[in-house]
Parts: structure tokens; C-alpha cells; sequence
């Protein structure tokens, strides 16, 4: 293209030199003309200087006389003339100095038939001037100017053929940039073409890829909605199932409680009444074993209970039927800040619901948990010593609504960023109340609304919750 | 407390442990009413409505169901029992169950149950329930007297 530019310019400067020489050429044809003119006028001039001298000599009539001498003055003019017109040309000049020296030399031949004249030796003139004639002056003279003459129309010659290259190359520089111009117009839309092409082709495919990845991202959330269906229903069916021997664990735990307790009774009385009989086997047994066998049990189990609900609560959670409705987020979140407020008010934290939150069409319940868990671990999870802030935003972007949770508390290591969704998993340290259901909770929910959740935090700086869903939801 | 032999109890319980827990407690409570315990919903339902000895052609009784068992689900006895046809329809049902699910119970009541207890691994709970059922055994006297 540069190249292009570059050549339509060059062919540009040599059209402007072929006008400026076009031009030129028209002044050498003037200056021809004139120099030929003046060399035709010189030697006119001469014949009627010749031709007056002759009358004079004849009729000696003083008209005549004048009439040469103005003549001759006006020779003189005309030679100037040229000499002017052909300074520059040293071969003119050379010839021009000839024709001076010839025409001073048919001059001076003039005055002295003329002074012959003059003096009244009329008869003596004539001779002279036979004399004179014979040896035919003129003649050189005229060739000499003739000579002149032909330089100068060479010399147009010579600068017509320039003229003509020159107009040849203005020709052909004209096509040239003619064609160039073409050339570069085709080239011009050849590449705009291609870039329109391209542009179509590169549309096309991003619409293609579009249209494809909204497809996998509608089969891949289908996907995590069956599987987290089928978990949601083994989490039912192995909760269920397990919380059965456990109450067999547990009850009969708390019998073997009450028959120790009455084992042990006996052998304070028997300690009392035969202290004989009482091994010290038997009393470790009745006081320390036993007891503490059955508050193992106890704990475990009671622990092994409350994660067995967990999961039934999760499970629950999971085949909740969905309700979509319009939602008015800001006003929800609101809800939900209120319904922690002594929570908030006693950690000494400000949660702000930053305005305005989109509004989607969503399930109320579901919305609320989501929100609820994860303002609740922010209030829970403060760094001590600092302030608690916590802002609840979000926007709207494509179909989907963005909601975030964002905290200045303790933060969570990156290391376990994927952890905490898993359930009964936690981060950090173990210094708050909880069995790790809440994240997984959230996670699982999302899931089933077809969005994700995701987390920003580093340790100590914080943590920030991401919530994307579908602006709105869809229950298939 | 004269008439209290004649109230049975019928247990339907597949678990035997949950069983003997729930005996166990009953007898705690001074309860010696006569217990009949069954492990599958076959036999049970044979029993309550065409054994001889059953409470359909002899006397009142007590029906503690568990809803998971293994032929059938505890709701299809309780539908049986408290159908509009059924002979026991008046007999209280307390339904026992590891469940807590607010549908679950919800669906119990809505087909007639009479109460509903969820078994706790907090024995001291279940074993309270369990014995809050004397209160039962003197309500149920008032039909076998009209009878």
C-alpha cells in the first residue's frame, strides 16, 4: 500500500516536470521565432542598405544618403537583437561574430562608395563598386545569416523532440498513474473485501461459538442439576438409613449408662459391706471405664447426628420445589439483614446492601438462604480487631445477575478456596461454632438454580462471594 | 388402670433394636399392657384386622407404626387402618419414625394419625415420648366402654 503511495507520487512529480517542460518548450518556440525573426530582419536590413547605397550612388539624391544611414543604424539594432536573444548559445555566437565581421567588412566596402559618392567621384564608385561586386560579398553573408537561422531551427528541432519525450513521458506517466490509481483501488478494496470477509467469517464464528457455548453451558448446567439430584436423593436415602442404628446406638448406649450407674451403686454398697468381694478390676469398671466408654459413645454419636441432619437438611433443601417470582433483591437483602440484626449489632458490624441490586425473577427461599449463609459467615468470620464491614452488591450482565459479599474479615487461603464448599469442611481456625453445612448448602443451592458461586479472598484480607444466576430462573 | 390389660399394643417395628428401646421404655412407664411386636407389614396387617386375637374382632389396641419397613411403607398400614371402611379406623396410630421431614408428618396427620414421634438420638427425649403414652392408654378407655 506504502509502496503504492509512494510510486503514485513519484509518477506524480514526473507529470509536473513533463507540463513544466511542456511549458518551457513553448518559450524556446517564441524565443525561436524571435531570434528568427531578428536574424530575417538583420538581413533585410542589409539588402536595403545595399539597395540604398546603390541609389545613391547613382541618383547621389541626399534621401538616399539618410535613408542608408538610418539603415545602416538600424542593422546595427537588429544585430544587437540577436546577439541578445542568442547570448547563451556559443555556436550562435560564433556565427553571429562572423556575420558582424562580414557585415563590417560589406559595411566598410559601402562607406567607400558612399565617401566616393560624397565627394562627387560618382565615376569612381561605380568602378569600386564593380570591383567590389564581383567578388560577390553577399553571398557569404547571407549564408553566414542563413546559417544562423538553421542553428536556431535545429535547435527547435531539438527541444520539440524534448518536448515530445517529454510529452511521451507525460503520457506514460499519466497512464502510469492512471493504472497505479486503478491498481490501488483494486488493492484498496481487495483488502477492505478482505477485511470485511474476515470480519463476517470472525462474526460468524464468534456467533457460532456463542450459540454453542450457550448450548454447554445449558448441557453442562443440566448436567450438575441431574448429579446434583441424584446426590440429593442418596444423601436422603443414607441419612435415613443411618440415623436408624444410630438411635440403636444411642439408646442402648444410654441403658448400658443406667445399668452402670446401678453396677456402680452396688459396689459402693458392697465397698461398704464386704469390701472383700470388690476387685479393684471390678471397681475401675463400674467408676472410670464404663462411664467414660459411654461418654465416648455419646459424643460421637451425637456428633455423628448432628452431620447426619446436616445431610438430611441438605437433601431437604435439595427437593424443596422451586417457586419462581419476581424478586426485588435489594428489598430481599434488606430482609435478610434484619433478620440478623442482633447477630450484626453484637459483632459491632455495619452490613451495607449497596443500591441498586438488580431485580430477577428467582426463588424467594432459596434467595434468602443464599444470602442469609453468606452474611452470616461474614458477621461470623470477622478479624479481630477490625471493624466489620460488610457490603452487599451486585449488577446485571447478559441474562445473568451478579451478586457478590464482600467482607474485611479474616479471609480465607487460597489453598482453600475449593474446600469450603465441600460439606462439613471448614478453613482456619476451629474457634466458631458450626459442622462446615452452610457453604455447601449455598453451593448445592446454586447449583440447582443454574448459577455458581465463587470466592475472592486472600488470608486476612478479607473474602468476597460471588453469586451468578440466572437473571431468571427456569425450571425445567 | 382396671381395663388397661385389655388395650393391646401393636408394634410395627422392622428394627429390632428401635423395638426392645421402645418396650423397654414402655414398661419403664408402668405400662403392662400386652405388646405385640411385628417386623414386616405383611403379618402385621394380617394380624390387626383378621386374627382372631387381633383388635378387629377383639377389643381396642394401640398401633405404634415405624414408616420405613420392609414389604411396605408404613403410610399404606396407616391408609389401611384409618380408611372410612376400616373396621379400626378410631384406633390410635403414633407413628414412629427416624424421620423429621415437616411433609412427611404432615402427610401422617393429613391420613389420621393420632401422634407422631420422631426418634431422637437424644434418648432421654424419646424415651420422655415413649412413656407420655400412658396418657394414651387412658384416653382409648372411653370407646372400649360404649363397645
Amino acid at each position: 500500500m506504502i509502496l503504492g503511495f509512494a510510486a503514485l507520487a513519484i509518477t506524480g512529480l514526473v507529470a509536473v516536470r513533463a507540463f513544466q517542460a511542456a511549458r518551457d518548450h513553448q518559450r524556446w518556440l517564441v524565443h525561436t521565432y524571435q531570434v528568427s525573426g531578428a536574424i530575417t530582419r538583420s538581413g533585410e536590413l542589409l539588402e536595403r542598405a545595399e539597395n540604398t547605397r546603390r541609389g545613391y550612388m547613382l541618383t547621389r539624391s541626399p534621401v538616399a544618403r539618410a535613408t542608408y544611414d538610418r539603415t545602416v543604424s538600424e542593422v546595427a539594432d537588429a544585430l544587437g537583437r540577436v546577439g541578445r536573444l542568442t547570448v547563451d548559445n556559443p555556436r550562435q555566437k560564433r556565427t553571429l561574430s562572423e556575420v558582424r565581421t562580414r557585415v563590417a567588412a560589406v559595411l566598410a566596402e559601402e562607406a567607400a562608395t558612399n565617401a566616393l559618392a560624397d565627394a562627387g567621384r560618382q565615376d569612381q564608385a561605380v568602378a569600386l563598386f564593380r570591383r567590389q561586386a564581383a567578388a560577390l560579398p553577399f553571398v557569404p553573408l547571407r549564408n553566414a545569416l542563413s546559417h544562423l537561422n538553421a542553428e536556431e531551427v535545429r535547435l527547435l528541432g531539438e527541444r520539440a523532440a524534448q518536448v515530445q519525450a517529454a510529452v511521451r513521458r507525460l503520457t506514460i506517466a499519466s497512464t502510469g498513474v492512471a493504472a497505479l490509481v486503478v491498481l490501488l483501488a483494486l488493492l484498496s478494496l481487495a483488502i477492505v473485501l478482505r477485511y470485511a470477509n474476515d470480519l463476517t467469517r470472525k462474526d460468524a464464528a464468534l456467533r457460532d461459538l456463542n450459540d454453542t457455548l450457550e448450548d454447554q453451558v445449558a448441557e453442562r448446567t443440566a448436567e450438575l442439576a441431574r448429579a446434583n439430584d441424584e446426590i440429593q436423593r442418596f444423601a436422603y436415602i443414607v441419612s435415613h438409613d443411618l440415623r436408624s442404628p444410630l438411635v440403636n446406638v444411642m439408646g442402648f448406649t444410654a441403658e448400658v449408662e443406667a445399668a452402670a450407674r446401678s453396677l456402680a451403686e452396688m459396689v459402693d454398697r458392697a465397698e461398704q459391706h464386704a469390701p472383700d468381694i470388690v476387685t479393684k478390676e471390678a471397681r475401675l469398671a463400674a467408676r472410670e471405664d464404663l462411664p467414660e466408654a459411654v461418654g465416648f459413645i455419646r459424643t460421637s454419636t451425637q456428633k455423628m447426628d448432628r452431620l447426619i441432619n446436616a445431610i438430611l437438611q441438605l437433601s431437604r433443601q435439595g427437593r424443596r420445589v422451586l417457586t419462581p417470582e419476581p424478586l426485588d433483591v435489594a428489598a430481599l437483602a434488606d430482609g435478610v439483614v434484619r433478620s440478623m440484626q442482633q447477630n450484626i449489632d453484637g459483632a459491632g458490624t455495619e452490613v451495607i446492601v449497596q443500591r441498586p441490586l438488580p431485580d430477577m425473577t428467582g426463588d424467594r427461599v432459596s434467595m434468602e438462604q443464599l444470602l442469609s449463609n453468606l452474611v452470616e459467615n461474614a458477621v461470623k468470620y470477622l478479624q479481630p480487631g477490625r471493624p466489620g464491614r460488610i457490603v452487599v452488591s451486585g449488577h446485571e450482565a447478559r441474562g445473568r445477575v451478579h451478586l457478590a459479599v464482600e467482607d474485611n474479615g479474616r479471609g480465607i487461603a487460597p489453598a482453600d478456596h475449593q474446600r469450603i464448599f465441600d460439606l462439613f469442611r471448614r478453613s482456619g481456625a476451629q474457634d466458631r461454632p458450626g459442622e462446615g453445612i452452610g457453604l455447601a448448602h449455598v453451593r448445592a443451592l446454586v447449583y440447582r438454580l443454574g448459577g455458581t458461586v465463587d470466592v475472592r479472598s486472600e488470608l486476612g484480607q478479607g473474602a468476597t462471594f460471588l453469586l451468578n444466576l440466572p437473571k431468571s430462573l427456569d425450571i425445567a | 388402670m382396671t381395663n388397661h390389660q385389655s388395650v393391646g399394643i401393636v408394634m410395627i417395628e422392622d428394627d429390632e433394636g428401635h423395638a426392645r428401646l421402645i418396650e423397654k421404655n414402655i414398661r419403664r412407664a408402668g405400662i403392662s399392657n400386652d405388646i405385640r411386636h411385628f417386623t414386616d407389614g405383611t403379618r402385621a396387617l394380617q394380624y390387626l384386622f383378621d386374627d382372631a386375637q387381633g383388635p378387629a374382632q377383639n377389643g381396642p389396641a394401640l398401633v405404634l407404626l415405624d414408616l420405613n419397613l420392609p414389604d411396605m411403607s408404613g403410610t399404606d398400614i396407616l391408609t389401611r387402618i384409618k380408611a372410612e371402611s376400616s373396621p379400626l379406623k378410631r384406633t390410635p396410630v403414633v407413628v414412629l419414625t427416624t424421620t423429621d421431614d415437616a411433609r412427611e408428618i404432615q402427610r401422617c396427620y393429613d391420613l389420621g394419625c393420632n401422634v407422631y414421634i420422631t426418634k431422637p438420638v437424644n434418648y432421654e427425649n424419646f424415651a420422655d415420648a415413649i412413656r407420655q403414652l400412658g396418657l394414651f392408654l387412658s384416653v382409648i378407655q372411653v370407646p372400649e366402654v360404649e363397645a
